[in-house]
């Protein structure tokens, strides 16, 4: 048994979307462990706290055991709160928090572990890959 | 020229905050509903009460000064904090209390959360 857990045939890419803005409050509150994303066509008034995206496949939001790719990092998620799914197909908006917590918060947590979190560029593609 | 009525909105089971009394004016008609799936059922209710204007804030926007009241379904730290530091009052549909890096500007005059629709009773 190899243990290798890194057999793509097995995943499935369930979200992908390329950041088209990063608001001007977003590493403050990378600093705080919290990483906000918005449909780039989400208000203004939200704009400044938000990583502005726009999504090329939008299939189902992130579960735990999950692996989401910020750029070229992995992040693993931890747990994923129950209006998770709606908010990231209906408005392109997650909350990604770096609390290392196995059960969420908050209804909108998607927990990660605790510094995994980085501010991302624009440019950048963020991706949930799914692992059944 | 229409006439605008109050309304009063109690925190629902689990919320914080509020009361809140809501009252339209001519310069500030707009019920504004930022949240999944359009018009959300409490902004609504505010609306037919008031006689305010509802308007889905993710279709498009209206200047914060002509906004009575915004209605979010903030179930994390984003939204909550947004509309309170433009002093917008705002009403919550999820039992959500202060948090994240916003927390300071989240206060009981601005803000009451875990509202139903029958939390919205006539003034």
């Amino acid at each position: 048994m190899t243990g290798s857990d890194s057999d793509d045939r097995n995943t499935v890419v369930v979200y992908e979307t390329t950041v088209t803005r990063v608001g001007e409050q977003v590493p403050a509150f990378v600093d705080a462990g919290i990483l906000i994303l918005f449909a780039a066509e989400s208000p203004e008034e939200l704009h400044p706290i938000s990583v502005l995206h726009s999504a090329q496949t939008s299939i189902a939001g992130p579960v735990v055991g999950d692996i989401v790719q910020i750029g070229d990092v992995d992040i693993p998620v931890l747990a994923a709160g129950s209006v998770v799914h709606d908010n990231l197909l209906n408005l392109g908006h997650v909350d990604f928090k770096a609390d290392g917590r196995t059960e969420p918060k908050l209804p909108g947590d998607v927990c990660v572990p605790k510094g995994s979190l980085q501010t991302p560029q624009a440019g950048q593609v963020i991706r949930v890959i799914h692992r059944p | 020229m229409p006439e605008y009525k109050s309304v009063t909105i109690a925190k629902g089971r689990g919320g914080w905050g509020g009361p809140l009394t809501i009252t339209p004016t001519d310069g500030k008609p707009y019920i504004y509903s930022v949240t999944g799936g359009g018009i959300h059922p409490v902004a609504q209710r505010i609306a037919d009460l008031t006689g305010g204007t509802p308007f889905d804030g993710f279709k498009s926007s209206k200047p914060f000064d002509q906004i009575a009241v915004a209605v979010i379904d903030c179930g994390g730290t984003a939204r909550v904090g947004v509309y309170p530091m433009k002093k917008v009052l705002t009403v919550d549909v999820h039992a959500t209390s202060p948090a994240g890096p916003l927390a300071q500007f989240i206060t009981e005059e601005l803000f009451v959360s875990g509202v139903k629709p029958d939390d919205v009773q006539q003034t």
